[in-house]
């Protein structure tokens, strides 16, 4: 995932690893300190000082990163975030700034995105639906003034508060809006769901009779599938890194078991029964890493972005299931405990096989962007 | 005439190159591509012409050393050489030329005496003698070092017996190199010693084997009391295991051949196809099984991709990551295989002769499990990837510190007890 990192690269992913330990470490994912929205507040801005959310956004609007490639700067760090199970909304944050700095208002742009990049805010992006359509279960019905009010429910909105700012993919009927509204306005609702997730929150988000001006509106109402399938492309390609990170951790601490478990007077990794299991799991676990990195590098790059992308989250989407799958029978009943962290990785990677369009999703995706 | 080729940088040998491959060489048409399949005698002849004037002009055996008939010139050259001649008639000696040119000629330069070198290798570059590998038997594949073709010491020569098998291109060849046993009282890997042979020696008998497709492209041979002297012996006596280790180095980069060098970005054009062909390309299930052919395509040539750059970026290279790419395919091959004829339903088991859109699938569905089991089968790339990256322990072994004989003689009596 790192072979051909640049010395400025490195530096960027050296710090946010040592800010991941020194403020969040494994033991405080686990117990659930994130969820405090003092912590979380104090976290999202230090995390913004390094630069966490401004990669996607042009220099011009305060944004920048350290490579010259934005997208491959962040799978980079989505790729160290998932090795240490890091909670918050890297993804959602980023997408909303993307979008925001490509087709958002003079007052979203003045007004919402610097607040994003330094942190002082969270986003997420409300685009979950039911069926193919992502601007479907919210309704978007436009007024005389440009102004338009919300009916409707999105699912699983990842790492909402109430100071949150939402990007709602919705539908005018004859196609796709979007729009900025935050959390705590009048006629939204928000109920935390039960999740399999342990390192982050999900939330319903209710819309009944929300309004907002014209100005929260993010392009052209009615014409957002372009910006849309971009802001997917992006989203799947950091949630595929974080997927690798941790994939790779729970696989290397899964193989260090293999080498330390004794059983019928060896360690249990020298059987073939395990040893290729692993070996399966180690192809699929660099394949996922290769075609992360070179989605990253579309996305950033040219037109292929959203196919690779898509392809990108049908891989690793399996491969990471398989392999949480595959550690988990290695470990044994070890792996059935609370109190082992198998579970954390097997929770969060299986989450996130589902998140923003699951495997078979992508692919009927990928078939439509070709044009079939 | 070595001496005339004196060290050239790769711009000015391209344009020698270019120069003379466009006044000496036919240009490809769009037809005539490298079927490496059931080439015939005469197809072994006029490619024998066509080497020849490829070595007169000094373009064959370009990386070989000079005083052996080659070059003495850097792969680089090599690349310029066969780029410029990408779209023009070369020789096609089908898997013989690849065995030939790659694991042999290696091989030998590495391991045969300089004498064997002046008598054989410029009759070897200049596609004069042909050569195979007598080297898997049928009862010694993946554990190679356990081959029982036995070599008799008789005064000053050596006599063969034994069988061999899966010689690619062995019935179109001049000369073999053969692996056998000279000492079956010491462990397996100590007791073996590699022979150069001409293939119409008495007492060898090559035989074709007719594959599954139709096709015959490797063969079988026995040998009963083929003398050999020691004037062809290659390597040491007993020290033929390294001769080996230098030859499977040359087998894996032989079997690197095929892999995509293109990155694949039009969806799998050749099922989309199919799947229009038989009316099933709004069906939601085929259209799962076109992007999923598709996305594994992609995610093995970034695989690749991604290999080559870590053995560049290492001081070191750690060989073993070839692995990777080795099972990626030996496990994405039949999985493409089967979606094809998930997609092609009826029409790819029963259609009309004349379609190959739809007769393509069940070539390739029984050409799937080639390279799960040839140059490495997928469990020992899965050994290798378990023991040389993961750092996993190895299994227990039984054979590799028994004098060969005992071996033998014990697992005939395997009961799962291990004393």
């Amino acid at each position: 995932m790192e072979t051909d990192v640049t010395d400025d690269q490195r530096a960027l992913l050296e710090v946010s690893s040592r800010f991941m330990t020194d403020t969040c470490p494994l033991v405080a994912v686990r117990e659930g300190a994130w969820r405090d929205v003092g912590f979380a507040a104090t976290y999202r801005r230090q995390a913004a000082e390094l630069g966490w959310f401004s990669m996607l956004v042009p220099e011009a609007l305060g944004g920048g990163n350290v490579s010259g490639y934005g997208v491959l700067d962040a799978a980079l760090v989505a790729y160290r975030r998932g090795r240490a199970l890091q909670p918050g909304s890297f993804v959602g944050t980023n997408v909303v700034a993307y979008a925001i700095a490509e087709e958002g208002s003079e007052w979203a742009r003045t007004t919402v995105l610097p607040a994003l990049l330094s942190g002082e805010a969270p986003a997420s992006w409300a685009v979950d639906a039911p069926g193919y359509r992502l601007d479907a279960g919210v309704d978007a019905r436009v007024l005389d003034d440009g102004g338009v009010v919300l009916t409707g429910t999105k699912r699983a909105v990842q790492d909402v508060e109430e100071a949150s700012w939402l990007l709602v993919t919705c539908s005018t009927g004859s196609g796709a809006t979007q729009l900025l509204i935050r959390a705590d306005s009048p006629g939204v609702t928000i109920t935390e769901l039960g999740t399999l997730d342990l390192s982050r929150r999900y939330f319903e988000v209710t819309f009944d009779g929300a309004k907002v001006d014209a100005a929260a509106v993010v392009g052209t109402p009615g014409a957002g599938d372009d910006l849309i399938t971009r802001q997917l492309a992006i989203a799947t390609t950091l949630v595929a890194a974080e997927m690798v990170g941790a994939m790779d951790q729970d696989f290397a601490t899964t193989v260090q078991y293999a080498k330390d478990r004794i059983a019928f007077g060896r360690p249990i990794g020298s059987f073939q029964g395990i040893k290729h299991q692993l070996a399966d799991t180690s192809l699929a676990l660099e394949m996922s890493k290769a075609i992360t990195v070179a989605a990253a590098r579309a996305v950033d790059h040219d037109d292929f972005g959203p196919s690779a992308a898509s392809m990108a989250k049908a891989f690793v989407g399996e491969a990471g299931v398989d392999l949480v799958q595959t550690c988990f029978q290695v470990y044994g009943g070890i792996g059935y405990t609370w109190e082992h962290d198998q579970h954390l990785y097997l929770r969060r990677i299986t989450t996130d096989a589902g998140l923003f369009g699951d495997a078979n999703w992508h692919r009927e995706h990928l078939c439509q962007l070709a044009g079939i | 005439m070595t001496e005339t080729f004196a060290t050239i940088d790769v711009n000015t040998f391209r344009a020698q190159a270019r120069e003379w491959i466009r006044a000496n060489l036919e240009p490809r048409s769009a037809n005539q591509n490298d079927d490496h399949h059931d080439l015939t005698t005469e197809d072994i002849s006029v490619a024998r012409r066509l080497q020849r004037k490829l070595f007169d002009a000094g373009f064959a055996g370009i990386t070989y050393p000079a005083a052996y008939g080659g070059r003495d010139l850097t792969a680089a050259h090599e690349q310029a050489f066969n780029e410029e001649a990408a779209d023009f008639l070369t020789p096609n000696f089908g898997a013989a030329g690849i065995v030939t040119f790659g694991p042999i000629g290696r091989s030998l330069i590495a391991h045969a005496t300089p004498e064997f070198l002046r008598r054989r290798m410029p009759r070897l570059l200049s596609g004069e003698e042909l050569w195979c590998q007598f080297y898997s038997e049928p009862e010694a594949g993946s554990d190679l070092a356990g081959v029982r073709t036995r070599a008799t010491r008789d005064g000053d020569q050596w006599i063969l017996n034994g069988s061999k098998i899966w010689s690619s291109g062995a019935h179109l060849a001049d000369w073999a190199m053969c692996l056998a046993r000279t000492d079956w009282d010491v462990p397996k890997h100590r007791g073996l010693t590699w022979f150069a042979l001409p293939t119409d020696t008495k007492g060898v008998t090559v035989r074709q084997i007719k594959q599954i497709n139709g096709n015959a492209e490797f063969c079988e041979e026995f040998l009963d009391d083929v003398v050999v002297t020691d004037a062809d012996l290659i390597g040491e006596v007993n020290r033929g295991w390294t001769v080996t280790q230098t030859m499977l180095v040359h087998e894996r980069a032989t079997a690197e051949h095929g892999r995509l060098v293109i990155e694949p970005r039009d969806l799998a054009p050749d099922l989309v196809a199919l799947a229009r062909r038989v009316g099933r390309l709004t069906d939601p299930l085929v259209r799962q099984a076109i992007a999923r052919a598709h996305t594994n395509d992609f995610a093995q040539f970034h695989l690749g991709r991604a290999m080559a750059d870590r053995l560049r970026a290492q001081a070191e290279p750690d060989h073993a990551v070839a692995a990777y790419p080795k099972l990626a395919v030996g496990t994405y091959k039949p999985v493409r295989a089967r979606l094809a004829l998930e997609i092609g339903g009826s029409a790819t088991i029963a259609f009309d002769d004349g379609s190959a859109i739809a007769r393509q699938p069940m070539l390739d569905y029984l050409e799937c499990r080639v390279q799960s089991i040839a140059a490495g089968t997928n469990e020992m790339q899965r050994n290798g990837i378990g023991e040389r990256i993961l750092g996993l322990p190895r299994e227990p072994s039984f054979d590799t510190t028994k004098p060969f004989n005992d071996v033998l003689r014990q697992s005939r009596e395997w009961s799962g007890k291990v004393n």
